[in-house]
């Protein structure tokens, strides 16, 4: 089948000929260190000594060659924009062009230095800070081209990857995570300017870039992550006040200017928001951190399927680093049979493949989606009973956001 | 109701609001009233703060109010350490922490230190990217009762294992409570690295830690 025909399918929730499989974000490709190894064990002269490209200097993963992508059967190719002035401020430390400062350390860049970090920042300072050209034609050069080639002369899927970070993301970086968390509790006119420049910023960007490729993108696809790993960052009603109208208005620009589907990329757990991720106008959700509190695949079928894509549930944290071959093919065989069926789900790993996961692991993750992922789907003799029931009242009950109380009367030392 | 009393109040629902200035300045008024440094802390902050810790565990407030809450306490306790230490009380131990080598992730640890310091710990803070002997180092020198590692990263998480192994090679696990955490770390994998410890988040930690070493809540 046509792969963009199965794609349209799925993300209309009907069976295709198979799950779409994905690998190549800016969030979720191959660590270099893993790359590396996967070229030594696929032993294939063409690709022995080639040169990789860095992808994202911060994670440090590549761009897939495109060899390596057929050879697990990706769906997909992403299109992403060119990194624009960078600069090494040290040799472990380089500058992006929003003028923070990334350090490596172990196998990535974390934030060693943030522009708008501190206590004597004020509005006039996002004024002052030299913030990038978002309609810098450098950031898309080359795009079109390459995105009108793969529409021309192939049938894969193209998504739009976007500049890197979001709009809470990037005031995270930005600001620095400390002073941006409390801004979002203290310092409100603060943050919704940050963020609203922010916001400004993402619609001059993707207005250029949707001019370069959007006759030929499918999808376009945004990180913001507002998940931690057993809660949400932020609360949900900070998400519903300051958050999802930004995105949401980003999202409304997109379509206003091209006809694609939206993919919106949060890490950590989110359920307590989900209605108001598919409100805001996304079709499709990324990641599904699996190893996240609450991020039940069974559960989120159960109350989303018809209304909300799924795109990953392959966990990097958890199972991949650590389970056996067999392990990772029954938890593909997990997810594949509670997101995939009645379509409306891709599978993808749920971030890059870092450098502890094994490259067996990775190969047996494609192999079995590949294999088990063909439709009519057919896997209950593989599942144990326990994945195969439908969720109970207290697992969906779980979801919601938990019932808020008073506060205690204080209750001192003395008083006990 | 005496003023004493209004301010032990005023500064709990502050605190748990997360308004620094009149937490600092509710401090400053006990303290010139003659108030009791121990009383203030004790009766007031600390509760606020496990209310605060509670609030994050069931998830009514989240990273930026409990942020805002520690750091109102710690305008509070910035007031209040150097009375503590004059009238004889005792802190309950003392708590290295680090961030692990190759990871520059600070904001649990730091909420951890802040939640410890209002425990009534003494809190030697490493800051993050903390190498093996460093924390080795600072254990030989402080003898504190417990020490915590903090990674963010499945990547870095392995680091727990090389610096318990320096430790050990030292000399100083005997009598030592090593504590782990950070965003994927488990129990499981608490056990496997043989720590004593794992905390998903500030409040349990200091709970857990003070039932562990037998101090009443």
């Amino acid at each position: 089948m046509d792969r963009r025909e199965r794609y349209r399918r799925i993300t209309n929730f009907q069976e295709a000929d198979r799950v779409p499989i994905d690998m190549g974000s800016h969030v979720a490709s191959i660590h270099r260190f893993t790359y590396r190894k996967l070229l030594d064990h696929l032993q294939d002269p063409e690709l022995k000594g080639k040169e990789e490209i860095v992808l994202d200097r911060m994670v440090q993963n590549v761009i897939p060659d495109e060899k390596v992508l057929q050879r697990y059967g990706i769906d997909f190719r992403w299109i992403a924009p060119n990194w624009i002035d960078m600069s090494d401020v040290r040799d472990d430390i380089y500058r992006d062009m929003w003028g923070i400062e990334w350090q490596y350390m172990l196998d990535a860049y974390s934030v060693y230095s943030s522009p708008l970090s501190g206590d004597d920042v004020t509005l006039d300072s996002i004024e002052r800070h030299p913030w990038p050209d978002p309609e810098d034609p450098r950031l898309v050069e080359g795009l079109s081209e390459r995105a009108e080639h793969y529409y021309k002369n192939t049938d894969y899927v193209l998504v739009g990857d976007s500049i890197k970070g979001g709009i809470l993301t990037k005031a995270l970086q930005i600001r620095g995570y400390e002073y941006m968390f409390a801004d979002l509790a203290n310092n409100l006119e603060f943050a919704e300017a940050l963020m609203d420049k922010l916001l400004d910023v993402y619609k001059a960007f993707w207005s250029s870039f949707l001019k370069a490729v959007g006759p030929y993108i499918q999808t376009v696809y945004f990180t913001d992550d507002i998940g931690g790993q057993s809660s949400m960052m932020i609360s949900p009603d900070t998400f519903r006040t300051l958050v999802q109208p930004r995105i949401g208005a980003l999202i409304d620009h997109i379509k206003s200017e091209a006809d694609v589907k939206f993919m919106y990329h949060t890490d950590g757990t989110v359920t307590p928001v989900v209605e108001d991720i598919i409100k805001m106008g996304v079709d499709i959700l990324n990641p599904i951190q699996t190893s996240a509190l609450g991020m039940d695949t069974n559960v989120l079928k159960e109350l989303y399927h018809g209304r909300l894509c799924f795109h990953g549930a392959i966990d990097v944290q958890k199972m991949l680093p650590f389970e056996s071959v067999e392990g990772v093919r029954y938890d593909v065989a997990r997810r594949l049979y509670d997101l995939g069926r009645g379509g409306g789900y891709i599978l993808a790993p749920c971030h890059n493949i870092g450098s502890d996961v094994p490259v067996k692991n990775m190969e047996a993750m494609y192999e079995a989606a590949h294999e088990l992922g063909q439709y009519p789907l057919d896997l209950e003799h593989i599942l144990k009973p326990e994945h195969l029931r439908k969720p109970t009242q207290e697992e969906i009950a779980a979801q919601a956001a938990p019932a808020k109380r008073q506060r205690r009367p204080r209750k001192g030392r003395s008083d006990a | 109701m005496s003023r004493e009393s209004e301010i032990l109040d005023e500064l709990y629902d502050h605190t748990i609001d997360g308004e620094r200035d009149p937490v600092v300045r509710l401090t400053k008024e006990g303290i010139e009233l003659g108030m009791d440094p121990g009383v203030i802390l004790f009766d007031s902050l600390i509760p606020a703060l496990e209310e605060v810790g509670a609030m994050f565990e069931e998830g009514t407030y989240f990273v930026p109010e409990m942020l805002i809450a520690a750091q109102a306490m710690a305008g509070a306790m910035d007031e209040l350490k150097p009375l503590l230490l004059n009238s004889g009380i005792k802190p309950i131990g003392t708590f290295v922490m680090g961030t692990v080598k190759g990871d520059i992730h600070d904001i649990g640890k730091n909420l951890c230190n802040i939640m410890l310091e209002g425990a009534g710990f003494t809190v030697v803070d490493l800051g993050v990217n903390v190498a093996e002997e460093t924390f080795v180092e600072a254990i030989k020198e402080h003898k504190p009762q417990a020490v915590g590692l903090s990674a963010f990263l499945t990547t870095t998480m392995p680091m727990f294992i090389p610096t318990i192994d320096a430790i050990k090679k030292a000399g100083l696990r005997d009598d030592l409570l090593i504590w782990v955490g950070g965003a994927p770390v488990t129990q499981e994998y608490c056990e496997h690295v043989g720590a004593d410890g794992y905390a998903p988040n500030a409040s349990v930690l200091v709970r857990e830690l003070k039932a562990m070493m037998g101090i009443a809540a």
